[in-house]
């Protein structure tokens, strides 16, 4: 393999954020990563840089400054609306050969983890998935990429030693936004798309927002989830309802999903959606592994069951035992009271 | 059509039991079984061919023991299988691993396309499939929900983002990997089952497939897992609440508040 | 189903062969089962094949028997079926019993897994529904296929009463026959109110044969201590004088020993 020798490797330097834009729009995973970034750029004496590709990226590139990005390489091109893995792949391949950055971190998106991937193998790089942590080894400087693995009984700890840049994906809400300081500037890279970019292109035909298709899980701050004890749609309304109070998402179960009660995009668990949330309610759902490695690493959980001892109660830090249909109509009732 | 579908065994566990102390999900279960995700690529190839004509070979990079989930893709209608197994593969990671499997897709040659599911439930990366994409330096598709249209040229696809969809056309040959709801996979019927047994399934090594010894194993693979410590357990006790509804409730709600949930 | 009832005729399960398993297993499964299947023809019983019982992928009955030429009398022979098929697949089996002459379904809506697809709504042209449970299955079947089988569905008195009764007259509505319910173990309450309300249908009563009481816990949604003593053939016996209107199903029947030890209880 093409293994970097010490003084190849001293070739690069800064620590680069992959942007991620929707319809144009900067997302907030990116002030996150740049969050992380800064005390990685800061341990290695270098810079944080945001590769930002999309239409319309010069107007937001003033904010991430004030996060913490020192540069911003803009590439702004209408073609860069939509999501297009190659373009994306070629443009962000070509300019990590130009600028040589140490450390290259994204958002593990769906188009995060399209995109990384790809340019990892081109570009022969280590690339770690869902990092929880990111640090500097002191020692030798490498970046030290955490990861939960075996459903999240274990963290693993992975280094790329050998190759640059280094590469990893981080999950959105993982890192914490940084405290803007909109004393901050910086310099903006203006970079153009080349010819050669657009070699085996794929086409993008036709794009569809919906806001239906997709319950987004990993952004929500308190999931309401339901399994088998909801006994049916109707026990959804309820947890629809205690979600719309706390500005929440509903979850569910497998077992939920596949009697129809619940449509498959709230389902959480190991072939549905994995969410690390600040809490996770978990209502008449026992608890089955493929669906426990979906939550389990959530910060709070809370169990409501008539079981005492399913699995879920046994994990949850909080259990309450009782009749989740008389209970939750009450703690309805409470809200209001603030 | 030449389909490859890229499949991976992956470990089954069944019971959930917790450790008292750690909350941590103890790991019993060494059974083996197909992922998940990758019953969908199965039976997406399986329609494709049945619809346009051709050849679906499966393809999984593993231990000996892997061949038992080559053999199901077949008891439900691959045509072909094949095993990559070698000690000179163990310990790849995702760059080497897609790169073996790209080497693999070589040698079976004309191929069309390949499918594999959106990602293994045991390393949960989804880094293969853009990786044999990228190796092989073809387009890809991921979060494939439905394969609309085949020509002989392209295959035109829909693809799910978190804020809607897209709909992509990539010349062929192409990567795409699958979600669940693309479709329904058959189950294995019992005369498949017993016809699959006299499928041969032959093994491949590292040299059969020409791999550059440097670019697999354990040693050519850029990433390194250098330690792994238990995750910290959750805090020790569990909160226990219970009686009345009411009390239940208004327990449930003063937690909350103490933790500024509410 | 009444016959079955008044000449004493045990239900008795048989799980087939599960997927997961190597060939060798896969042989040996097949053996085995049709050791049991015979048997219990033998003795004058009736078969009861699970479909991917607790949602783990298991061969059919229909094919296994099938596969391995069992001869079916149909008075002998119930398959369950649950909803948790492709509608190819569920065609299929109900074609695959039409030949081979099986009659009595067990309808259930079944558990399911990450590997197991479900029927939709719109396959079975179920209206008004937004998920397919025995209820539809039921209609389905006997609209599909009229006059070629004999279904019976499950009934759980662990539940709550009002929805599980009015759960019932659903799928007694859409054309079930007969019954049969959850492992009993007691005098169960609500089952008596079934017996009283229903006194038209056959119904069929579980009875745990295995020692294991935890998944019976699971089954009668109740912590059994783990120290009772629990004597099947014994409970068994109490059953019969419990519930001498009832026909009985016997579960996880050992076929080793207990097999032989449960001829005369039922008098």
């Amino acid at each position: 393999m093409i293994a970097l020798t010490e003084s190849n490797k001293k070739e690069y330097k800064n620590v680069w954020v992959v942007a991620e834009q929707l319809s144009g729009v900067i997302q907030q995973v990116t002030m996150e990563l740049i969050g992380a970034a800064r005390p990685l750029a800061d341990d290695r004496g270098s810079e944080v840089w945001v590769f930002a590709a999309g239409p319309d990226m010069k107007g937001q590139a003033e904010d991430l400054f004030s996060y913490g990005a020192d540069k911003v390489i803009v590439v702004e091109d209408k073609s860069l609306l939509n999501f297009n893995d190659e373009l994306e792949a070629n443009i962000l391949g070509r300019l990590i050969e130009k600028y040589k950055p140490e450390v290259v971190i994204c958002g593990a998106t769906t188009r995060g983890r399209a995109l990384i991937p790809r340019v990892a193998v081109t570009k022969v790089c280590g690339l770690t998935a869902d990092c929880t942590e990111l640090t500097i080894d002191p020692e030798n400087g490498d970046l030290l990429q955490t990861r939960p693995a075996f459903g999240g009984n274990i963290m693993a700890t992975i280094r790329s030693s050998n190759h640059r840049p280094q590469m990893a994906t981080v999950r959105p809400r993982v890192m914490k936004v940084p405290e803007p300081d909109t004393s901050r500037t910086g310099e903006i890279i203006n970079e153009l798309i080349e010819p050669s970019d657009t070699v085996g292109v794929k086409k993008i035909l036709e794009v569809f927002h919906s806001e239906e298709n997709t319950v987004n899980l990993a952004d929500a701050q308190i999931i309401i989830s339901g399994g088998r004890g909801m006994k049916g749609p109707k026990g959804f309304d309820l947890l629809k309802k205690l979600a719309a109070k706390v500005e929440g998402a509903v979850g569910a179960s497998r077992a939920a999903v596949d009697a129809g009660w619940i449509a498959y995009n709230h389902q959480v668990g190991q072939t549905g959606q994995t969410v690390q949330t600040k809490v996770y309610m978990a209502c008449g759902i026992s608890g089955q592994i493929q669906h426990l490695v979906g939550m389990q690493s959530s910060d709070l959980i809370i169990a409501i069951d008539k079981e005492p001892d399913t699995p879920l109660m046994q994990m949850a830090d909080i259990a309450v035992v009782g009749d989740l249909f008389e209970i939750l109509p009450k703690l309805l009732e409470e809200i209001p009271k603030l | 059509m030449k389909i490859v579908v890229c499949i991976k065994q992956v470990p089954a566990t069944t019971d959930a039991k917790i450790d008292p102390e750690t909350k941590r999900i103890i790991r019993e279960g060494v059974k083996a079984e197909l992922n998940p995700f990758d019953t969908y690529a199965v039976e997406e190839a399986v329609k494709l061919r049945n619809r346009f004509g051709g050849e679906v070979i499966t393809l999984s990079m593993g231990p000996p023991s892997a061949v038992n989930s080559l053999r199901e893709t077949v008891s439900v209608g691959a045509d072909k299988a094949f095993l990559l197994s070698d000690r000179a593969l163990g310990g790849s990671d995702t760059w080497a691993t897609s790169y073996a499997l790209a080497k693999a897709i070589d040698k079976i040659d004309d191929v069309d396309l390949v499918i594999c599911g959106k990602q293994a439930v045991d390393g949960d990366t989804a880094q293969v499939g853009p990786g044999i994409a990228a190796h092989l330096n073809w387009m890809q598709a991921t979060y494939v929900n439905a394969v609309d249209q085949v020509t002989s040229d392209d295959v035109i696809v829909e693809r799910m983002h978190e804020d809607g969809y897209d709909i992509c056309e990539l010349k062929l040959p192409a990567v795409i990997t699958v979600v669940k709801g693309i479709n329904i996979p058959r189950v294995p019927t019992l005369k498949g089952r017993l016809a699959s047994e006299k499928e041969v399934i032959p093994t491949w090594s590292a040299a059969d497939i020409g791999a550059d010894p440097e670019k697999i194993g354990l040693m050519a693979s850029p990433t390194r897992v250098v330690k792994t410590n238990p995750t910290p357990p959750r805090q020790s006790s569990t909160i226990k609440i219970s009686g009345s509804a009411e009390k239940c409730a208004k327990d449930l709600f003063r937690e909350l508040r103490l933790r500024s949930i509410l | 189903m009444e016959h079955h009832i008044q000449n004493k005729i045990y239900h008795v399960e048989i799980l087939p062969p599960k997927q997961a398993i190597t060939i060798e297993k896969l042989h040996d499964g097949l053996k085995r089962f049709a050791d049991k299947y015979n048997r219990v023809m033998e003795d004058g019983r009736c078969a009861c094949i699970t479909d991917n019982a607790m949602g783990l992928l298991a061969f059919q009955g229909a094919e296994v028997i099938e596969e391995l030429k069992l001869k079916v009398n149909p008075e002998q022979v119930m398959i369950h079926l649950n909803t948790f098929h492709t509608k190819e697949n569920l065609d299929e089996i109900l074609d695959s019993c039409i030949n081979l002459g099986i009659k009595y379904l067990l309808v259930i809506s079944g558990d399911g897994s990450d590997r197991l697809p479900k029927l939709q709504p719109s396959d079975i042209n179920a209206k008004g529904v937004e998920a397919v449970t025995s209820v539809e299955l039921t209609d389905y079947i006997l609209r599909e296929y009229p006059g070629k089988f004999v279904i019976g569905v499950a009934f759980n008195p662990y539940e709550p009463e009002e929805h599980e009764f009015e759960k019932l007259d659903r799928k007694i509505a859409a054309g079930a026959t007969f019954i049969i319910t959850q492992p009993i173990i007691e005098q169960n309450e609500v089952v008596d109110k079934l017996l009283e309300d229903y006194s038209s249908m056959p119904v069929i009563v579980e009875a745990w044969m295995s020692k294991k009481l935890s998944l019976l816990s699971d089954a009668v949604g109740y912590e059994i201590p783990e120290d009772t003593v629990f004597d099947p053939i014994e409970t068994l016996g109490k059953l019969h004088q419990m519930y001498p209107k009832c026909g009985v199903y016997l579960s996880l029947l050992g076929f080793k020993y207990q097999i032989n030890k449960i001829g005369g209880l039922w008098k």
